[in-house]
């Protein structure tokens, strides 16, 4: 395979076959908590989208370009998490400038980009599928982030249909959340082994 | 562990250290720049309002903390005075600040309950067993005869957060020493007993009922409840009677030697004193006792 095609299979893959959300069941927290409506859900999967790119590719050259050579490979998960604090913190002061209204919005939520487990889960997946090319892990990284964006504007998407419609009273709320999350999974796991 | 041995863990150890301190370093200067770059520019006077504010963020103010009331008042100078715990201490703080001048901003809110039911003046039909909540017992008709009454499920006292409402044979007492008038147990209230009155005294007057049905059937499941007689509103102008419940206009709040009367001469003792050192209140006279059922 040329390397478009590795490149396209990888995207298609992570967004798609392994998507981090629906697949691995990483970032959880933003996705049931930032989907109660599509424009703070989108905006909400830019920004991990843009801190997953940058932390991702970060990560990648760290590990290759520094970590690698003196063999220190143990305090990986160290300086990950320091590349998406830094990220975040990035993303937090831009978003202040440029977008208040959003970064009202996010609240807490923004800060804890940090703790997302999706991104340090991509950036030690990338590890663990030994991807060995720069380019590839920034398709991967993007791929990523764009799943998640995809996966929590669906959800955001039916959540908001769902206020209208007549769900029994026991299971109002996070209960009929939970389940659509569940039935959301099933359905992507149509997609299990279509590449990789 | 011997000296060597220190020795070794040193020499894998450093390496380690030297990476990380350098890593850290980049991604301080990295964000050095950016935090000079991007800075926000944030009004002083934001700063200062928030520091006259109380940060116990009670969301009184219909903001939903001190901070976005502290954003909002510095835009909108009308929206002074919100701030109830703070109180008139607070507003002129604020005041001070935005370079305004206010007139007096008004006694501060404080809860008075349309209740005085304690279990034994209350009856009956039957015994509650369910979820120890006012808003479930709320639900179920005709397990306490009052309809209108404390149900003394502390729905009040949990939504207090700072322990000024207390429930004492069977309902609820507000500590005026503790209360700060953020109105969330006014809000906690299923049955609505709870009301924000401006003390403009130390003590005020209250009508411990809300019970609207008449006298005779009031009477019947009560031992201290209104039974709209007017008995008050012939004494002064203050009171009047509305669906067989008397009721106090705060709005001229001004005690009187006939307010003192009539507070004697209520049959079933329901108008009462309450604030910091209110007197206790009269008891029922035996005559009053309900029918047994």
């Amino acid at each position: 395979m040329d390397t478009l095609s590795i490149l396209l299979a990888g995207f298609i893959s992570i967004v798609i076959v392994n998507n981090l959300v629906l697949t691995k069941f990483l970032g959880i927290c933003p996705y049931l908590g930032v989907s109660g409506r599509i424009d703070m859900a989108f905006g909400m999967g830019m920004a991990v989208t843009f801190v997953v790119t940058l932390s991702g590719t970060l990560t990648w050259m760290i590990d290759h370009w520094i970590l690698i050579l003196p063999g220190l490979e143990v305090t990986r998960y160290v300086c990950f998490i320091l590349v998406i604090a830094g990220a975040v913190q990035l993303v937090e002061m831009y978003l202040r400038k440029f977008f208040p209204s959003l970064y009202e919005s996010f609240g807490i939520f923004l800060p804890l980009i940090t703790t997302n487990c999706a991104i340090l889960g991509l950036c030690l997946f990338i590890n663990l599928w030994a991807i060995d090319n720069l380019l590839e892990a920034v398709v991967l990284s993007f791929g990523a982030g764009i799943g998640f964006t995809m996966a929590i504007c669906i959800m955001a998407g039916i959540r908001e249909n769902l206020n209208l419609a007549d769900v029994p009273q026991c299971l109002k709320g996070a209960p009929i959340t939970l389940i659509t999350a569940g039935l959301l999974t099933l359905a992507f796991m149509g997609f299990a082994g279509m590449i990789r | 562990m011997t000296l060597p041995d220190i020795l070794q863990l040193w020499n894998d150890a450093w390496p380690a250290g030297l990476t990380m301190l350098g890593l850290g370093f980049g991604f301080a200067i990295v964000l050095l720049i950016a935090s000079e770059k991007l800075k926000v520019a944030v009004d002083p006077k934001i700063e200062q309002i928030q520091k006259a504010l109380p940060q116990i963020d009670c969301g009184a103010c219909g903001f939903a903390g001190c901070a976005s009331y502290a954003r909002a008042v510095a835009q909108q100078p009308d929206l002074i005075g919100k701030c109830a715990p703070g109180g008139a201490e607070a507003a002129n703080k604020i005041a001070q600040v935005l370079n305004l001048q206010i007139s007096d901003s008004g006694a501060p809110k404080r809860p008075i309950i349309h209740c005085r039911a304690r279990t034994q003046d209350k009856t009956f039909y039957a015994e509650y067993q369910g979820i120890l909540s006012c808003t479930a017992a709320n639900a179920l008709p005709n397990v306490q005869a009052c309809k209108f009454g404390c149900l003394g499920y502390s729905d009040c006292t949990e939504a207090c957060r700072f322990d000024a409402l207390h429930i004492i044979d069977g309902i609820a007492i507000v500590d005026y020493e503790k209360c700060t008038g953020c109105s969330a147990c006014s809000r906690a209230c299923p049955r609505n007993l709870i009301e924000m009155v401006p003390f403009n005294h130390e003590n005020m007057l209250s009508v411990a009922c809300s019970n609207n049905e008449n006298g005779k059937t009031t009477r019947s499941m009560c031992r201290v409840g209104c039974i709209g007689c007017g008995l008050c509103v012939k004494q002064t102008d203050l009171f009047s009677v509305e669906n067989n419940n008397a009721r106090i206009d705060y709005a001229k709040y001004q005690p009187t030697e006939q307010t003192e009367t009539a507070v004697n001469k209520c049959p079933t003792g329901v108008i009462v004193y309450c604030g910091k050192s209110a007197p206790p209140p009269r008891m029922p006279k035996q005559k009053t006792a309900p029918a047994s059922h």
